[in-house]
């Protein structure tokens, strides 16, 4: 009795385990519901990096109403526990899943290629490999339009950086701040604090205090919460949302904020599986129709004529007419690193570990 | 030039004020012979409890009365496991710290992200109009100088009274001490619940004045940094003063420097403070006879009444 149910069992098993695995991990019919999975390295609040990447998934199900239904998983800090999670999800039926930070890259990049059943998909990556597609956005063109703003509402002509990690898509990412602001103030200068922290609001907010104690009084970042934006409202200083809008919380101090809008990616992801086209892109995109950077807010202080020239030059650069590192651009020893009439390919933004002329700070060792 | 260095000294005295609060609990506690190693989570407790209430009722003293209950309370998990049920206190002191973490991520959910609004206290301002001391007692929160007190009195309470020479001997023979007939489950009891409760002031402090807002993971190890600045100030008050000062001013000041321009690597900056306590530490070791004078003797041992 015993061995012949186990056997049954076994049979079962084995045979939906051949049926699951034949052929593409498409819809067998067209009302199927696609299961998507998505794992998020730290908690979903109302601000900051893992809110946009939630405002995308809510997004998709909007779009997609009844045809998709999703697992979020929160606050898994370890690679090791998020590689575990992304092949238990592939294994219970999972089409689609996304990677929300730069460190699953490097786990999904060798994760992808060896589980067939599911297509990944990683936000922050750097380029598409087998079963992997990434999407990342054109920071620096968000920072660049907000760099006028700062340098036409700057009195000191010093501007602040809160900088987290000197990594590239931090560095081009300040680097297009002072080009931006030095396109319509060309005394503007860029200070920069290293906090060596994604997230530690106290060290935020006593590196606002160390920039505005220099003179700055513009400060912008990459916050994942008001501190910063708090911090510089306490000082009577100017405030940029950099990659998150928090006017909710900083009443007067932000000037103009950007956000990220990774419904795009979410969207063409799923709409791909779902038609079972899907195959592994390398999505960088900034400003525009389609593209993941989206200027935000701004301050009713911002005069009309400052207003104006930055929505033109942020129109001429989703248009594909102005883009931020068009030469000649030196760095801060002088050395000219785009050539007039050039302007940067994208493997040297990937790559930046240089700063521009009049930014003033070290990138470390 | 002097609002720079009134910035400098605020931002010096703001970021020691947590680890002052709870390496002074810690060295109670340890006077006593508990070492507590909980204090990361015991802090990180304070300092959800006292985000929760101070952001629903709008008064900080509130707030900083629930931290001081909260940290208590995980204090009196600690106490019950390793005075009464006589478990090793450096595991129980690690799994309260994981617990204290956890559970606070836990109790702050819905709060990661929001900032607490606050009025300056009446007594700050009023404070400000003083001349001279005023432009730096202005900019900072009455916590600040409770700090100050608290240190004053727990150096008369350890040094200049009769239970403190009682907690001191508890710390070095509590085996004596009982047979002299000196509570020493309950003194350890009340020691312990004393630590918790400052832990959880430091705590408050950090997440409703210093950042004024909750995210996981708030005080960033300051509470490891509280258990060794103890260590750091051979369980003496008035060194912890110096440690906790010391430490949050290379943290802060380390950000100054960068803005100022120093040519340093802000990786190494970001080092210095640690680097700082460790080389004070070594100095410290050096004289054996000087450890061997201040340490409790009985730190980390369970004590059991009929041995």
């Amino acid at each position: 009795m015993e061995l012949s149910r186990r056997r049954f069992l076994g049979g079962v098993a084995a045979g939906s385990v051949l049926a699951a695995s034949s052929g593409l991990p498409r819809l067998a019919a067209a009302d199927e519901v696609l299961k998507v999975g998505i794992i998020h390295q730290g908690a979903i609040s109302d601000t900051g990096w893992e809110y946009y990447q939630a405002a995308a998934r809510l997004a998709l199900e909007a779009a997609y109403p009844g045809r998709v239904e999703t697992t979020v998983i929160e606050n898994i800090l370890q690679n090791q526990d998020a590689e575990r999670l992304f092949r238990q999800l592939a294994s219970q039926g999972h089409k689609l899943l996304f990677g929300t930070t730069f460190s699953h890259y490097a786990s999904l990049k060798k994760l992808a290629p060896t589980v067939k059943s599911a297509h990944f998909e990683c936000c922050a990556g750097i380029t598409a490999s087998d079963n992997l597609g990434i999407f990342e956005a054109r920071h620096y063109e968000g920072t660049y339009v907000t760099g006028i703003a700062a340098g036409r509402m700057t009195k000191s002509n010093i501007l602040g950086w809160v900088g987290a990690f000197p990594v590239p898509q931090v560095t081009y990412s300040v680097n297009a701040f002072m080009l931006g602001a030095r396109s319509v103030n060309p005394d503007a200068v860029v200070k920069i604090v290293w906090t060596n922290a994604w997230v530690d609001s106290a060290k935020e907010k006593d590196a606002v205090a160390a920039l505005v104690a220099q003179g700055a009084d513009v400060i912008s970042g990459s916050p994942n919460t008001p501190v910063q934006g708090l911090a510089a409202e306490e000082k009577g200083v100017w405030a940029i949302g950099s990659t998150g809008d928090f006017s909710n919380y900083v009443k007067k101090a932000q000037l103009t904020s950007f956000v990220l809008d990774w419904s795009p990616a979410y969207l063409e992801a799923a709409k791909a599986v779902m038609e079972g086209t899907w195959e592994p892109k390398t999505r960088w995109r900034g400003l525009g129709e389609s593209g993941f950077v989206k200027m935000a807010t701004h301050s009713p202080e911002l005069p009309e004529s400052v207003l104006k020239e930055m929505q033109a030059a942020e129109q001429a650069i989703a248009a594909g007419k102005l883009h931020p590192f068009s030469g000649p651009i030196n760095d801060q020893n002088g050395t000219q690193r785009v050539a007039a009439g050039s302007t940067i390919p994208d493997d040297d933004l990937r790559g930046m570990n240089w700063l521009v002329e009049g930014v003033q700070g070290q990138l470390g060792g | 030039m002097t609002d720079a260095i009134v910035s400098m000294l605020v931002v010096t005295l703001v970021a020691g004020t947590p680890l002052l609060y709870a390496a002074l609990g810690e060295l109670v506690t340890e006077r006593s012979g508990v070492l507590n190693l909980g204090v990361e989570g015991t802090m990180l407790t304070g300092g959800i409890a006292g985000f929760i209430v101070t952001f629903i009722t709008g008064n900080v003293w509130l707030g900083v009365g629930a931290a001081m209950l909260a940290g208590a309370a995980m204090s009196l998990l600690f106490a019950i496991i390793t005075i009464s049920l006589k478990a090793n206190q450096v595991a129980a002191g690690l799994a309260l710290t994981i617990f204290g973490t956890g559970l606070s991520s836990f109790a702050g959910k819905e709060y990661v992200g929001r900032s607490v609004v606050l009025e300056p206290s009446s007594l700050t301002t009023a404070l400000g109009q003083v001349p001279v001391v005023g432009v730096l007692l202005g900019k900072l929160h009455p916590l600040v100088w409770l700090s100050w007190i608290l240190l004053a009195a727990v150096c008369y309470f350890v040094y200049r009274t009769r239970s403190g020479l009682i907690l001191r001997s508890i710390g070095e023979s509590p085996s004596s001490a009982y047979a002299i007939g000196f509570p020493v489950i309950s003194i350890r009891y009340l020691a312990t619940l004393f630590g918790g409760a400052m832990a959880g002031i430091g705590g408050a402090y950090v997440s409703v004045i210093y950042a004024a807002l909750w995210t996981e993971g708030l005080t960033a190890g300051r509470g490891w940094i509280a258990v060794a600045l103890v260590v750091f100030a051979t369980w003496r008050p008035e060194r912890v003063l110096l440690g906790a000062y010391l430490f949050g001013g290379v943290t802060s000041m380390q950000l100054f420097a960068q803005g100022a321009g120093f040519p340093v690597p802000p990786e190494l900056m970001s080092a210095t403070p640690y680097l700082a306590t460790i080389l004070v530490l070594v100095l410290i070791s050096r004289d054996a006879a000087l450890i061997r004078l201040n340490v409790p003797v009985s730190l980390g041992k369970p004590f059991h009444a009929d041995a």
